[in-house]
């Protein structure tokens, strides 16, 4: 049987929208205050759910423990407490908007899935990222 | 059309299988394998699909919904040991995937009255960092 789990990771994080591609006058225009020069911050949560079957003897689908290794190590540990702009290599050059932060948390998922659960085992279903209670981006499995 | 209904109930449960070693249980359901048990506060919404019935404009009856929930679940479920207490986890270990199924296989067959709506998904909550979602599938 096919369950969609969903496991939900909190961290705290400082941005600046602002993209070198455009004007001054254009980045304040779109981004308004996100484009303060000082940056500004967010809790950020990451919703990762993840499709896969219950094993008849754990009545598990996915190991939680390695599902919470993997974001430790490949979104919480190198996103807590950063600035994003700066110490991200991702976001030197795109706008860590929440749209990008959801590719990117995305992709760093991906880029090591496999190693921890092998072809047969769990999916990565969809990836939600909360910039605020009032924004919200997602990314489903093609 | 998809209309949701969501419910709470709290309940005990221990997270070990008789199949696996302590070693085993431990690795798996670390904290949650504790012989003694543990409890949550367990948030269940279930999706129903349907179409509005052109004059109540209503999917299905939202009375006949909750009475279901709370014949078929919150009456079974609430402030209890699930392993000891309700079936099937005397079985099967009553993890969040499980329970989803077996909230989702009772309350199925008891959705539609009228041909109208259909059991879309049971989410369970856990925690606020861990829900189930089951289609059926």
């Amino acid at each position: 049987m096919t369950v969609h789990l969903s496991r939900r990771y909190t961290f705290a994080a400082s941005h600046r929208l602002h993209s070198h591609q455009l004007s001054d006058a254009e980045n304040r225009a779109i981004y308004g205050k996100c484009n303060n020069p000082n940056g500004h911050g967010h809790n950020y949560e990451v919703e990762l759910t993840v499709r896969g079957e219950v094993d008849p003897v754990t009545g598990r689908a996915v190991d939680l423990f390695a599902l919470d290794r993997l974001a430790e190590a490949q979104i919480l540990r190198p996103f807590r407490y950063r600035n994003l702009n700066e110490e991200i290599e991702a976001f030197r050059l795109v706008v860590p908007t929440t749209e990008n932060m959801a590719f990117e948390v995305d992709r760093r998922l991906r880029a090591v899935w496999a190693e921890v659960f092998p072809d047969a085992g769990p999916r990565l279903e969809k990836v939600r990222i909360w910039e605020t209670e009032r924004n919200i981006c997602e990314i489903s499995e093609a | 059309m998809i209309i949701s209904k969501k419910v709470e109930f709290s309940a005990s449960h221990i997270c070990r299988s008789a199949e696996l070693s302590d070693e085993e249980n431990e690795r798996v359901y670390g904290a949650a394998s504790n012989p003694l048990g543990h409890g949550h506060n367990y948030i269940v919404e279930v999706a129903i699909e349907g179409a509005p019935e052109p004059v109540t404009g209503m999917i299905l009856d939202l009375k006949h919904l909750k009475d279901i929930l709370e014949a078929r679940v919150l009456s079974v479920y609430d402030h209890r040991l699930l392993n000891r207490e309700v079936e099937p986890f005397d079985r099967i270990v009553p993890t969040v995937e499980n329970m989803a199924i077996d909230i989702w296989n009772r309350l199925a067959p008891h959705i539609d009255l009228t041909g109208r709506a259909r059991l879309f998904s049971v989410r369970v909550h856990e925690t606020n960092e861990l829900f189930v979602e089951y289609r059926g599938e």
